[in-house]
């Protein structure tokens, strides 16, 4: 007989979904967290996409602590002298809300909060080592050499899985699977940020961008999300071209996207409040581990669930669908008293067939894709050339459009046929 | 803004009796490539006079040297009983 029907170590999005609807449907549950108060060692990219949350708490976009709404979708392409952007904002956002900036520290507590009310047993400030084995079966988690026993147990921990590495649930993280993410939250009166954004009231701004500008082929993307009066802005390293280039700090790459001449504008005068880093999982389908075995499943981050084509980052809404997801199988599989790797091979099947694994394996390859040449070097740097050609009057006369794309690839980099290559295969992915 | 003063603004609980990450100084001397120094984000490894320096006080335990020490230097665990970084925003 075990302590508990089920142990969720982690609680973050995924974990605290998966313990509030556990809880809800009356079993018996332990969610664990290593931070105390929870939510206090979460960053997030910074956007909650979707409504998944109105399954578990149909309330969320009253009761929930969300920040601002996005309005307004910025993608932007950055050289040295340039931005390239692209500004979608529409009306139709404000009816059908897609998504909300969030800062984790207060977001996550809520959750977890929720899953304690929900009837979850919440303990905070314990780390869990491993999983406990016993005759080859997952028996609970093991702490400081004591064990707690569950019938199940659900690892949401995050991009850094300590305990489903340590207990050989998934290989260590590479280069490969993950970005490093750096941010900073920089306070500014809310008024000052509704001018600087062109906002009203709870709209907000969620803007991507692709660092063009950096040297020794080194590439990263930037974010910039508005909080109601603080902004998240941060930077996303690929792992192995840093390592590749070996002379270029991440800290610093994260300092000269925040004083490039058309970001800085937008935060000038404002007091860094925090500065923090956590990893980005970016390796798309080919990261995620095996998801279930007998007597245990892996959601959220943990198992490198998450979404990024260079124009959105997703992770938080795949954390709650699969922590939900993880939940409906603990639940069935207590109705079947069957917690074997048969029995929660469900969970894969459902993700499959939720848009979680099935976006994943639509867009597999993407991440060759986002983090490709074509992507970080040639095309800031061709359609930098291209908007200066036709915006820069010489008082000569004028050429057409052909021309002067046709010379703007000279400028990439790239040869031309190099170009049409990574451009098919791009169109093909993205 | 400096690295240093941005790491000022963080709030640790330290735990002054267990590093949560230790590293191995015979492999990290004989290192050809010092990559954690670039890698970590907190600065947490520092080059004092061609010798390795480690400090696990700053470290916001993004996991990132972890991955980014391809020489089996690193040992990593999470900090115990609630220590280490505490965000306020997130």
């Amino acid at each position: 007989m075990s302590e508990f029907d089920a142990i969720v170590v982690g609680a973050g999005p995924a974990g605290s979904s998966s313990a509030i609807k556990l809880a809800s449907s009356g079993l018996n549950v332990l969610l664990v967290e290593r931070a105390d108060p929870p939510g206090s060692k979460n960053v997030s990219g910074g956007i909650l996409w979707g409504n998944e949350l109105a399954q578990i708490i149909p309330d969320w976009e009253k009761n929930a602590p969300l920040e601002r709404y996005v309005l307004s979708k910025g993608t932007g392409l950055l050289t040295e002298d340039s931005l390239i952007s692209i500004d979608f904002r529409s009306k139709k956002f404000e009816k059908n809300k897609t998504g909300y900036s969030v800062l984790r520290a207060k977001f996550d507590q809520f959750l977890a909060n929720k899953a304690k009310a929900s009837g979850a047993t919440l303990v905070t400030g314990v780390t869990v080592d491993r999983v406990a084995v016993k005759d080859k079966k997952i028996i609970g988690v093991e702490q400081d050499g004591d064990v707690i026993t569950s019938d199940v147990v659900i690892l949401a921990e995050g991009a850094n899985p300590r305990v489903a590495i340590d207990s050989g649930l998934r290989k260590p993280i590479g280069d490969r699977d993950v970005a490093i993410g750096i941010k900073e939250v920089i306070r500014l009166p809310e008024a000052t940020i509704n001018e600087r954004f062109n906002l009203r009231g709870s709209q907000g701004y969620a803007g991507e961008y692709v660092l063009g500008f950096l040297p020794g082929g080194v590439k990263a993307g930037g974010f910039l999300y508005t909080n109601k009066d603080t902004i998240s802005i941060g930077a996303v390293v690929n792992s192995a071209d840093l390592r590749a280039n070996n002379s270029t700090y991440s800290y610093n790459i994260m300092e000269q996207f925040v004083t490039h001449p058309f970001i800085a504008p937008y935060i000038e005068g404002g007091k860094v409040e925090e500065y923090s880093a956590h990893l980005v999982c970016e390796g798309g389908i080919r990261s995620v581990p095996k998801l279930s075995g007998d007597g245990y499943m892996i959601a959220g981050d943990s198992a490198s669930l998450s979404f990024s084509n260079g124009l959105v980052i997703q992770g938080m809404n795949y954390a709650i669908t699969s922590g939900i997801a993880a939940a409906e199988t603990a639940i069935a599989a207590k109705s079947r008293n069957n917690y074997s790797a048969d029995s929660l091979k469900s969970y894969d099947e459902k993700l499959a067939s939720k848009y979680v694994l099935e976006d994943m394996k639509t867009f597999k390859g993407i991440e060759g894709v986002t983090w490709s040449n074509l992507m970080h070097k040639a095309v800031p740097k061709m359609a930098e050339n291209i908007f200066f050609d036709l915006f820069y009057e010489t008082g000569q006369p004028k050429r057409h459009l052909y021309e002067i794309l046709l010379e703007s690839t000279a400028g990439s980099g790239m040869t031309k046929s190099q170009l049409i290559l990574e451009a098919y295969r791009a169109a093909r992915r993205m | 803004m400096q690295i240093e003063e941005k790491l000022s603004l963080l709030n640790y609980k330290t735990d002054k009796g267990y590093e949560h990450i230790t590293v191995k100084p015979d492999i990290c001397a004989v290192c050809p490539d010092h990559f954690c120094t670039f890698a970590c984000p907190a600065s947490c490894y520092t080059l004092i006079e061609g010798k390795l320096n480690f400090k696990y006080e700053d470290c916001v335990e993004c996991g990132t040297c972890f991955f980014a020490c391809s020489h089996g230097s690193v040992a990593w665990s999470n900090p115990k009983g609630g220590h280490g970084v505490k965000y306020k925003f997130g």
